[in-house]
């Protein structure tokens, strides 16, 4: 007994000890820590992936890799557009179908290897037939043109296509499979640097503490301009009201993931919110390949009975732009002339009733997604009322995202939600939706060989003038049509600490901290 | 007893047998096609059916079983399908975190829970006892992931006084030797990291423990109560000890067996993970990261960790059977009583 009685009092003892360190309350964590201005800590609301351009298809792991690793080319800060980056320039064949580039010369891996023509080839090779794996995520999207890589010398190297293809330009500046890799690394790894990214950016790789933080250091071989802040961390913190708190209390200098419901918060706690522009669209789809909606103007007549921007404002408060068209406004091919179908509840009404629609089957998915924060289920229903204003009775099956595609395979709508996140920032990756063979791309199971045929055309169109102009041309198509009713470009927010200078989030949703400096 | 224990041990495998073909089937049976997720916005039927084939999926579910458990039992628990690194290797980066979290809270739980308890049936119908009831009663319907978000506000929004959520500060982080970082910092000698992983355990640890104290306050309570009317506390009371001892060395030891039951099974529950906790504090554990590969439909993980829980649950319960024969010298474990 008197042990039992000795293991009673330790065990007191020791939660006293802890309720008294916990006393003293007055001493935070934030000044025990010592929390220097050469960091900087982002907190994300999800783990990445992996740290290997080739395997991983998530914006977590994107903002992580951006500052590891650089591709042949770059986005410009403020557009989508391409700049040198790895490559110095490039010159493009007649006929498009050969790009020689111009590498920078001196450029180095972390692992201190060199970066030249030969590890783009390596890079390239790894995610090509034969080499390539069937988990390569990008791979076929950004080099599935590519027929072949040589080494013209050191500083150049020569992609041959299989056929022209403006977009290749584009897809060479994504943080999904066109970085480059250390070769090195890559053999090292077993061909998979998820755990130990290697790359030539402005900040190595330290470690990974998994569903904690990973922790990047500044390159100080850098070859271009050197990072202003010494050590970026990543934290991962899954609840969006405790990465706010951990906002506020100093925690963390930057976040993401925040909805309009918790800006009032931040801005009171003296901290600045970043409202960067989406390379998405949330629209709504008609289902065009059976009766009623293979009659184009059954479809107009149904779009004009909903107020898109009364709508767009009620769900999002002001976080998300309503859509005038389908490509995000700052793409190539954007043109301020497109416009949808007006909102006209009257006209609506009478059409429908002379077409004798009563109702209406509309499929939607239960879960918010990046370019719908407020779920397919609240814009179904909002799509609801106002059909029933015009006499139409929509009934609404709903579903969790996974088993959302699987029934849009089965085509059994009249109405469904889908959106899209833009991948390289082209517009032909925005319009090739409806020219889609897939229907799990395609869901208005759009066919018009009109446009396909431009699309076609847009693809081989070098860039310029004359690219764009078929672009809007194509908008202008899809828009007479009525096949999708587009919605919204969902705006990213994020929020930062006021001593932090020049955070930007990027309109392809990545984070550059090289600029970023903390005062 | 050793032999109980050894017999005991090898019971662990016809139960491991059981749970891994349930979870193997439950896995196959009812969630979503895996290719899809891994394979995100581009993926084509073509490329979906290469990826099944080149992960197994289309073998009939019975080869595929038989190469699960052929591997398991060379201690290869395979790759994860989403982040395509080992899964033991995913699963002991994070289990640490689990059992660290699960001891600070269990230990939280059954000091005050008995204490609780105890004086709960003591004083049986005064105000300690009501109070104590209402608190175990709160502790038992309190949503715990609201509990979490309310500390987060208060103690570390408002008053400033604990860190939100993770584990350390990253830049604290003491070099991993065992994974837990109390006792890393303390082999590093670092006492900053110490005393930093310790405020970071505070706040998850309390919330978790709330629910595990409600149920040992109540359990002890009643166990107290059905002591307290034997005649041997009547006996005690008569020879003149002293009420102290009469509480602690005759009613409390004695009602011990099913409050020690009940800590064993809230200490199995936890060391499973704690999924809401770990969600509201970010803390990286076992069963936030579980939720996420179920619904990632990530098989091999999801496989691994129930086979690394249910093997935990079973030793803990084994733990549990051999802590009675401690506290009651007439249980023993020897066959010929059995």
């Amino acid at each position: 007994m008197r042990k039992m009685k000795r293991i009673v009092a330790l065990v007191l003892a020791v939660a006293l000890v802890g309720i008294s360190l916990t006393g003293c309350g007055s001493k935070t964590s934030s000044d025990a820590a010592p929390k220097a201005n050469d960091t900087l800590i982002y907190a994300q609301g999800a783990e990445p992936r992996g740290l290997d351009p080739a395997l991983v298809d998530d914006g977590e792991s994107a903002k992580v890799m951006i500052n590891i690793y650089e591709g042949l080319l770059k986005y410009a800060k403020d557009s989508t557009k391409v700049e040198p980056s790895l490559a110095k320039s490039w010159d493009v064949s007649p006929d498009g179908l050969t790009y020689t580039f111009h590498l920078q010369e001196g450029v180095k891996f972390h692992d201190g290897t060199d970066f030249d023509a030969e590890a783009v080839k390596f890079n390239i090779d790894r995610q090509i037939p034969p080499q390539v794996t069937e988990d390569m995520a990008y791979g076929s999207f950004v080099y599935g043109s590519v027929k072949s890589v040589e080494v013209v010398d050191k500083a150049t190297v020569k992609i041959n296509l299989t056929a022209p293809s403006t977009p290749f330009l584009n897809n060479l500046a994504m943080v999904m499979s066109a970085p480059m890799v250390s070769p090195k690394a890559l053999k090292e790894n077993n061909n998979n640097v998820n755990q130990a990214p290697v790359g030539t950016g402005p900040y190595k790789f330290v470690k990974w503490a998994k569903d904690e933080n990973i922790v990047l250091v500044a390159n100080d071989e850098y070859w271009g301009t050197k990072a202003l802040t010494k050590n970026v961390i990543f934290k991962f913190i899954k609840d969006n009201s405790a990465r706010v708190v951990a906002l506020n209390n100093g925690e963390a200098d930057m976040i993401d993931g925040i909805d309009a419901t918790v800006v009032k918060q931040i801005t009171d706690a003296g901290n600045k919110i970043f409202q960067a522009p989406g390379m998405n669209i949330n629209y709504m789809a008609y289902n065009t390949s059976r009766a009623p909606f293979n009659d184009a103007k059954l479809r107009a007549a149904i779009s004009k009975s909903i107020n898109v921007p009364e709508m767009v404002e009620s769900l999002y408060q002001g976080y998300s732009e309503p859509a005038t068209s389908i490509l995000p406004t700052f793409m190539e091919g954007y043109d301020k002339s497109i416009s949808q179908i007006a909102y006209d509840s009257e006209a609506s009404a009478k059409a429908i009733k002379e077409a004798g629609l009563t109702s209406v089957k509309i499929m939607t998915y239960t879960n918010p997604r990046p370019y719908n924060s407020a779920t397919g289920q609240a814009l179904a229903e909002a799509i609801q009322g106002y059909l029933s204003k015009v006499g139409v009775t929509a009934t609404i099956d709903s579903y969790d995202w996974t088993t959302y595609k699987e029934k849009l395979k089965a085509g059994d709508y009249d109405i469904c939600f889908y959106g899209w996140i833009g991948d390289n920032g082209d517009p032909d990756n925005f319009m090739y939706l409806l020219a889609h063979e897939d229907p799990t791309m395609n869901v208005a199971l759009y066919k018009n060989e009109a446009f396909n045929k431009l699309i076609a055309k847009g693809i081989e169109t070098p860039a310029g003038a004359d690219r764009s102009a078929i672009y809007t041309e194509l908008e202008k198509i899809a828009a007479a049509d009525a096949a999708w009713l587009p919605i919204s470009h969902a705006e990213t927010l994020c929020a930062y600490r006021p001593n932090i200078k020049d955070f930007y989030f990027h309109m392809t949703g990545v984070t550059p901290f090289a600029g970023v400096s903390k005062q | 007893m050793l032999r109980y224990i050894i017999k005991r041990i090898l019971m662990l495998i016809p139960v491991l047998i059981g749970v891994s073909i349930i979870v193997f089937l439950i896995m196959r049976v009812f969630s979503p096609d895996p290719a899809p997720i891994v394979l995100g916005q581009h993926a084509t039927q073509a490329s979906v059916d290469a990826w099944r084939q080149a992960n197994g999926l289309n073998d009939p579910i019975y080869l595929q079983y038989f190469n699960f458990i052929t591997g398991a039992i060379t201690g290869d628990l395979g790759t994860s399908y989403y982040t395509k690194a080992p899964v033991l290797k995913e699963i002991f980066s994070r289990f640490p975190a689990t059992i660290e979290l699960a001891l600070l809270a269990i230990l939280l739980a059954s000091v005050f829970g008995i204490l609780i308890g105890v004086i709960s049936a003591v004083k049986k119908n005064s105000i300690f006892d009501n109070a104590g009831m209402f608190l175990a009663l709160i502790g038992v319907s309190m949503p715990i992931f609201w509990l979490g978000i309310l500390l987060i506000i208060f103690f570390s929004g408002t008053l400033h006084w604990l860190p939100s959520s993770g584990r350390i500060d990253p830049l604290l982080q003491p070099a991993s030797v065992t994974g837990f970082y109390l006792i890393d910092s303390l082999i590093s000698g670092d006492m900053y990291a110490f005393r930093d992983a310790f405020e970071h355990l505070i706040l998850p640890a309390s919330a978790l423990a709330m629910y595990s104290m409600a149920i040992i306050a109540r359990m002890t309570r009643s166990s107290m109560l059905e002591t307290l009317q034997q005649d041997y506390i009547r006996t005690a009371r008569a020879k003149g000890i002293s009420e102290g001892r009469v509480i602690g060395k005759h009613a409390l030891r004695n009602g011990l067996i099913p409050i020690v039951t009940v800590i064993g099974l809230q200490l199995g529950s936890l060391l499973g993970g704690a999924v809401l906790t770990e969600t509201v504090f970010s803390w990286p554990g076992i069963g936030a990261y579980t939720v996420a590969c179920i619904l990632k439909s990530d098989f091999p993980v999801v496989q691994g960790v129930v086979l690394l829980i249910a093997t935990v649950f079973v030793l803990v319960n084994l733990m549990v059977d051999v802590i009675y024969a401690f506290l009651d010298p007439r249980i023993k474990y020897s066959k010929k009583e059995v």
